[in-house]
């Protein structure tokens, strides 16, 4: 299992980064790990939107919404998405959110 | 890098085999004719000391070295076990009679080799000839099977040493092939290589607890036990429906219920899932169509009947039936009259040919695909449609399993040669065509840099097709579309667009077919497909 170093703590990770320990996720890691994922300095009120949407869903079913709902609920559009979290919402966003690595044929 | 490769070579060489040269690939057109990056990212040193990458510094497994020489024995030992297994009609009830047809019967011509994407792409590469690991296989078989004598091993030049690294080596290489059976159509005598690499990854998986993490614990087992290899569970497809729903009324203004655990229809869909997740166009435009055309059929929100993949067709028989016949039941449980699969190839394979030999009695319900329901639709005129609003450039690509494997060849062209104006041909197409290069789990296998590998490698050859497809309207200005009616495939491309910057440079999108069918519905105000990356 690899690992990361974020302001002083040890997360388990896996080998693309993707947070193992769910409960370990906390704001200071998500703003921790912006730079990573090619956000500069501070995490904005709009990344917490995106980032709260998305562990809320998470804990209602278990799995990232889809990208078009996740628009569609906080009013913004792809492109301003893809400006929040360059990396895309797939990879950046749940990363950043602490969620696991999207699986299947999606 | 030494390109002669020799089996002794997986035993003996310390080093890394082979190391994939991006001036050997084979050339793409411009501006995709310029080397910018490597091709393939090279992984840290922290992850090689965890993960074997000793085959071609690509990791689709990674396995973790051996403690020491109990360990490596043991390994080995397991692995024999496996492989005597495979010929015994108890232990293999799936693939026994071709397994031993490709491994008594090749003649090792290498037709097969030019007819290889992944062998012609990587600029030729030994260990991805598709002889390379039946040879191996059957090396070891000679020696620790068959246990024939050193003698007759020289004579037939079969020698072999078996040793963690060289197993480790084989366990990847199965990974290499995206068992898109091209080889076996050209074969003259009816030897399916492919499937050589299909009952290796089935003795690690089997025998050894080996496979990659996506398709196994993240695939067939969570699909299992929560409903879907994407996670998804039934609540989860409940708030996706209605949110299928209601993108439907704001885009077309019709109110549509989509069918769910309906007794007695008269037949079950089943979706991949990928496209609840990923691609809600492709659920909406089914509905349109289905609703318009007044089919009578329903989705299922059990476990395993919402989502039609079936990844042990890929890797594992104990997976494979396990899937097969859950969906199996749930059908029978709906009283639906058959069950009809949406766009996913692997999953036509699965359940419609390989069930076959799973479903017995009254679970072996018939089994089909939608597209000759689709087509069936279109030519009907029960939906109006006006190729027009399709003019732009359309190319189809053939998913391997339902054309090469199943010969479902002409209904996605009949229905596009009246519905797209500007439909083409790639060269070569149908049952000769390449695969996307995701075949057989690679475009779900999305760790380290394996998906590098697949589209600087396997993808290659498709890649080069579809730009030749387009070549009269090369610019970004002109917007084009990939038809790929699999959800695999459409993964593949679009993870193989974006690594090439294609949308951007060229304009190439790709989309399953059934979106261009409600495209050209006439009683459809607004356009139905959208020019948004995604």
């Amino acid at each position: 299992m690899a690992q990361i170093e974020l302001a002083g703590k040890t997360y388990e990770v896996d080998e693309d980064g993707f947070l193992q320990e769910l409960d370990k996720w906390s704001e200071e890691f998500a703003q921790a790990y912006a730079h990573t994922e090619d956000i500069e300095g501070t995490l904005t009120e709009e990344h917490w939107k995106v980032i709260n949407y998305l562990r809320n869903y998470f804990q209602q079913f278990g799995i990232a919404p889809m990208i078009r709902k996740i628009c569609k609920d906080l009013g913004i559009d792809m492109t301003k998405l893809y400006e929040l979290f360059p990396t895309g919402p797939a990879k950046g966003a749940c990363k950043l959110a602490g969620l696991s690595k999207p699986t299947g044929c999606v | 890098m030494n390109r002669l490769i020799k089996i002794e070579d997986f035993s003996s060489c310390r080093e890394q085999l082979v190391e994939i040269d991006p001036a050997e690939l084979i050339p793409l057109p411009p501006p995709y004719d310029k080397i910018e990056k490597p091709p393939i990212r090279k992984l840290t040193d922290d992850q090689l000391k965890r993960m074997d990458a000793s085959l071609d510094g690509v990791v689709a497994i990674g396995l973790p070295p051996p403690s020491g020489p109990e360990e490596e024995k043991a390994f080995i030992d397991k692995f024999l076990a496996g492989l005597a297994k495979l010929f015994t009609v108890e232990n293999n009830w799936t693939f026994l009679q071709p397994l031993v047809h490709t491994l008594e019967y090749c003649v090792k011509c290498q037709i097969c080799s030019d007819s290889c994407p992944t062998y012609i792409a990587s600029g030729k590469q030994e260990i991805y000839r598709p002889t390379m690991r039946p040879e191996i296989l059957r090396r070891i078989i000679s020696k620790y099977i068959k246990k024939e004598n050193s003698l007759v091993r020289k004579f037939k030049s079969s020698d072999i040493d078996l040793t963690w690294q060289t197993l480790a080596r084989l366990a990847e290489l199965a990974y290499r092939c995206t068992l898109c059976r091209r080889c076996a159509q050209v074969c003259p005598i009816g030897c399916d290589n492919a499937l050589i690499s299909r009952e290796i990854r089935k003795i690690f998986s089997q025998e050894m607890g080996i496979a990659p993490k996506e398709i196994h614990e993240k695939g067939s087992v969570q699909q299992l036990r929560v409903g879907s290899s994407t996670g998804m569970t039934s609540a989860a497809l409940k708030n996706i429906l209605e949110f299928v729903e209601e993108e439907i009324e704001e885009k077309t203004g019709r109110k549509i219920k989509i069918p769910l655990d309906k007794k007695g229809a008269d037949m079950l869909i089943i979706h991949n899932a990928g496209e609840f997740m990923a691609w809600p166009e492709n659920l909406e435009a089914f509905a349109i169509i289905l609703d318009a055309a007044g089919v009578d059929y329903t989705l299922s929100s059990e476990i395993a009947g919402y989502d039609s993949v079936n990844y042990g067709v890929w890797y594992d028989d104990f997976q494979f039936a396990r899937v097969a016949i859950l969906q199996s039941q749930v059908a029978r449980a709906l009283g639906v009259r058959k069950i009809s699969l949406g766009e996913c190839g692997h999953a036509h394979k699965a359940g419609i040919v390989i069930a076959d030999r799973v479903l017995v009695g009254d679970l072996n319900i018939p089994r089909e695909s939608t597209l000759p329901l689709l087509e069936e639709i279109v030519m009907s005129g029960k939906i109006k449609l006006d190729p027009g609003r399709n003019n732009f450039p359309v190319t189809l690509h053939d998913p391997c399993n339902m054309v090469r494997l199943m010969g479902i060849v002409e209904p996605q062209r009949r229905i596009l040669r009246k519905i797209a104006p500007q439909f083409r041909e790639m060269t070569p197409h149908g049952v000769e065509n390449y695969c996307c290069g995701g075949g057989s789990g690679f475009a779900i296998t999305q760790s380290t840099n394996f998906p590098d590998w697949r589209n600087a490698v396997s993808g290659r050859m498709k890649f080069k097709q579809i730009l030749e497809a387009f070549q009269d309207v090369p610019g970004p200005e002109v917007k084009k579309y990939v038809c790929a009616p699999c959800s695999n495939c459409k993964g593949q491309f679009r993870d193989m667009f974006e690594y090439y910057g294609a949308w951007k440079k060229s304009g190439i999108m790709y989309g399953g077919l059934v979106e261009l069918i409600v495209n050209a519905m006439v009683d459809i105000e607004k356009p139905f497909h959208q020019w948004e990356w995604h």
